[in-house]
């Protein structure tokens, strides 16, 4: 061939300069406490781990998806429309245009494999089934109607079976790529999605880049990748953001605010997401066994002021363990326990407390202000004539060691799905860990909890989840509901990002929403 | 010197077995690696699954026997998290940590040793105390709190060089000064002392007093002799290149062995854990070895006393 300036363009410059103009999206950094507290990118072993919840649905997808930049509300996904069958069955009806990271079209049988072998298959860690258990306590099988339409069918009558389908731990994964990967290791080290973006790189508690998924159904993502950094000190992870090296830098605590907020470029984005901040009790303990006294220290203790003094007024007393996207199930008038420390000392009388010592056990700031909390906690308490020992322990075991005896501890519920069985019946219900690890139990409450998810008629439902309500929270407490948790993330003020009311950090709904 | 050397050798793998029995019964104590892995909202059958699956479930001697029969064989454990062998995680992670500590090490012995003879040369001078406040900075401002001033200065005011990670060998340079400026200000303080005692010793007056030149009598007897209580605090620094630089490590974001160990701590990662303290205690107690077999050569009266010589 004759080599000519028009081809030497055309065959080495030209191409070049054509993909860098094709591709002129922005990357961005995002500094993070932890990547994955297991250390692996698996939405089963991650369960119940905050901080996945900022990624996992860039790379994975559940068939019925949440409006991030509403309130949580079910929009279509991948699925873009559902119907309800009968009292057990879901149909739903994937959208034709969605493939995976490998290139694949996602049809019923990934769905199926998803919800089958992916979850419950013999050959995966132990631990595994059990979770996918949890996630899908009755379903009995998934029904391929055709390539693109796929029936839930539960054991039992479940309305929130849509629910369940839109939450964490249910998403679809490509079957062909899961095969070719052949174990469970693999797989949870690369997973193979349909989201937003796809992975390019992870290294355990260092780094996790993500790539744009230029196939995406939802269009071609805005962003060229994002890449989360390890940075596990805030110090760190503020110096990181005011020197420019990081865009993002997320868990920033509510004190730290306005640290950021000074320096001109910088802006901090921030609000209430689908978890509380509670405290529980141990109603073995001698003298919690009268709910008197439970409730007296339900009374003792004002939130509002844990609310304006640590998190500078910006997260909020909820009406007791439920949430707004909880839609037609909140039960509207519901509060907390107010703020009385004459009732509290009444009560105490009534209960004929006669100084018992209580140990409450918390951590070192595992949660946001945790360690404040606790020492503010201990005051309320102390001010209305209780005996409280603080203990901090180091990890969950400890907290709950039986060994010793225990009293109140901390805690935090999150509703991964709209509906009450979400965070009462999952956390405090008779599977509930609460009950699990022998805290508590009510056999009213065990009863109406079964009731709760598998009763069919939303006005009973709301009736029994209100009693529930008044059970666990005023006749037989279960814990004290302190606050609602929020997650404030500081970022350059330049880029075009609305965090959304989760700890999801969607690149791509709310990148330039 | 066989037998010292057998000897030393007998109490250097006591000392390791030690180690690890201390840790592997405080690990098993201080927490379930299940319920910390899982999280106490797993359901209880996949906790006890995890802890079967694991052999969690077992009694401690047991457990214990298995992991030392394990070890016996070459095989250091399998990592709870990562599903990899633990000695293949950590090796991993070994390079990134000897980046910081290797160059560290280097900036103690260049800057702290010379900076110690300096003083002592010049005691009582504006320089020896200008050292010596910079020593006693050098060690008791925690590590923690340089890195950070450093990042504000360096990356945040300054913007010349990065706040963390392991991008390029620029992100080399803040958490080396951070390691290295406590390990020099140590170093400058023992090598001083040292120095001092030496040189206020009879035989270097009488070298002095034969007109032996000051900078032979320096060169040639009190440095040797100084030598001692320098070797050994090099010696630790060499036993702590592996794990020395785990708050660093963290203030960095720089992803060595130091962070293995913190994240593996907090989840009581059993295998990782253990594989890291028997690689630091090997190190140490190998480190400390030779340190012994160097008193000889630095000093001759130490290897005769040794082979049982007067």
């Amino acid at each position: 061939m004759k080599l000519t300036r028009r081809t030497l363009l055309a065959t080495t410059l030209l191409p070049r300069v054509a993909i860098a103009q094709a591709d002129q999206r922005p990357s961005v950094t995002v500094a993070v406490q932890k990547i994955a507290n297991t250390g692996v990118l698996e939405p089963l072993r991650e369960q119940s781990s905050n901080v996945s919840e900022r990624w996992v649905a860039s790379i994975l997808e559940t068939p019925i998806a949440r409006n991030q930049q509403g309130k949580l509300e079910r929009v279509p996904g991948i699925a873009s429309a559902w119907r309800r069958i009968s009292p057990t069955t879901v149909e739903l009806s994937l959208r034709p245009d969605v493939r995976f990271h490998n290139g694949d079209v996602l049809t019923a049988e990934d769905v199926a494999f998803s919800y089958g072998a992916h979850m419950f298959a013999a050959n995966l860690p132990a631990d595994i089934p059990q979770i996918a258990k949890r996630h899908f306590p009755a379903l009995e099988r998934v029904e391929i109607v055709d390539a693109r339409t796929v029936r839930i069918v539960n054991k039992t009558p479940d309305l929130t079976l849509e629910g369940r389908l839109s939450a964490g731990g249910r998403e679809i994964v490509s079957q062909r790529s899961w095969m070719e990967r052949g174990d469970w290791a693999a797989n949870a080290k690369s997973p193979c999605g349909t989201g937003p973006y796809r992975l390019n790189r992870f290294k355990p508690d260092s780094e996790l880049v993500l790539d744009s998924h230029d196939m995406y159904w939802g269009g071609r993502p805005k962003l060229k990748s994002v890449r989360f950094v390890e940075v596990p000190e805030v110090a760190s992870r503020i110096a990181g953001l005011r020197a420019g090296e990081f865009d993002f830098a997320c868990d920033i605590p509510p004190d730290q605010i306005g640290e950021i907020e000074r320096v001109p470029g910088l802006k901090v984005q921030g609000g209430l997401v689908t978890n509380h901040r509670i405290v529980v009790f141990d109603k073995n303990h001698p003298v919690l066994a009268n709910p008197k006294i439970r409730l007296a220290m339900a009374h003792a203790v004002d939130c509002q002021a844990i609310v304006d003094s640590l998190w500078a007024g910006r997260a909020r007393v909820p009406a007791g363990l439920q949430f707004d996207f909880y839609g037609d199930m909140l039960v509207k008038g519901w509060t907390v326990p107010a703020y009385d420390p004459a009732l509290a000392r009444a009560l105490l009388r009534e209960a004929n407390y006669q100084g018992g010592e209580i140990i409450y056990r918390a951590r070192n700031n595992y949660y946001t202000a945790e360690t404040a909390t606790a020492q503010i906690l201990v005051e309320f308490w102390r001010a209305v004539g209780l005996n409280i020992r603080l203990e901090v322990k180091e990890n969950w075991p400890q907290v709950l060691d039986k060994a010793g005896p225990r009293g109140v501890r901390d805690w935090s519920n999150s509703a991964v799905f709209d509906d009450p069985v979400s965070s009462l019946v999952n956390q405090h219900g008779p599977n509930g860990a609460q009950q699990t690890n022998g805290e508590w139990s009510n056999a009213e409450m065990n009863t109406l909890s079964v009731e709760l998810e598998s009763g069919t008629d939303p006005a009973r439902r709301q009736e029994v989840f209100a009693r529930m309500l008044q059970i666990c929270e005023r006749e037989d407490p279960a814990y004290i509901v302190l606050h609602q948790n929020a997650v404030f993330t500081g970022h350059k003020a330049s880029l075009p990002w609305t965090q959304p009311p989760s700890f999801f950090m969607d690149f791509h709904g709310a990148w330039g929403a | 010197m066989l037998r010292y050397l057998a000897l030393r050798l007998a109490r250097a793998a006591f000392t390791i077995v030690l180690v690890v029995t201390f840790a592997f019964i405080v690990l098993r104590l201080s927490g379930d690696p299940a319920l910390i892995i899982m999280s106490p909202e797993a359901p209880e059958e996949a906790i006890q699954a995890f802890r079967h699956a694991w052999g969690l479930d077992q009694p401690i001697w047991i457990q214990y026997l298995d992991y030392f029969g394990a070890i016996a064989q070459g095989n250091l454990g399998v990592s709870f998290r990562d599903g990899r062998p633990a000695l293949q995680l950590v090796a991993e992670r070994i390079p990134s940590t000897l980046l910081l500590t290797i160059p560290a090490l280097l900036l103690k012995i260049c800057v702290g040793i010379p900076a110690g003879i300096h003083a002592a040369l010049h005691r009582n001078s504006l320089t020896d105390r200008l050292v010596m406040a910079a020593a006693v900075a050098g060690f008791t401002v925690p590590s923690f709190v340089l890195g950070l001033l450093l990042v504000l200065l360096f990356a945040v005011q300054l913007g010349w060089l990065p706040s963390g990670g392991q991008e390029s060998w620029r992100s080399m340079i803040l958490p080396v000064i951070t390691l290295g400026f406590g390990g020099a200000g140590v170093l400058a303080r023992f090598t001083r002392s040292a120095m001092l005692e030496v040189l206020g010793q009879p035989y270097i007056r009488t070298a002095l007093a034969k007109g032996v030149p000051w900078q032979r009598v320096v060169r040639g007897h009190a440095l040797p002799n100084a030598a001692i209580p320098t070797v050994t605090i090099i010696g630790f620094m060499v036993g702590s290149l592996i794990a020395g630089a785990v708050v660093v490590e963290s203030v960095f974001s720089w992803p060595g062995v130091g962070r293995l160990l913190v994240v593996s701590v907090s989840n009581r990662d059993l295998a990782v854990v253990q594989c890291i303290l028997l690689l630091v205690a090997s190190t140490m107690v190998i480190s400390n070895l030779i340190v012994d077999l160097l008193y000889g050569v630095l000093d001759p009266r130490l290897r005769a006393g040794a082979s049982g010589g007067h």
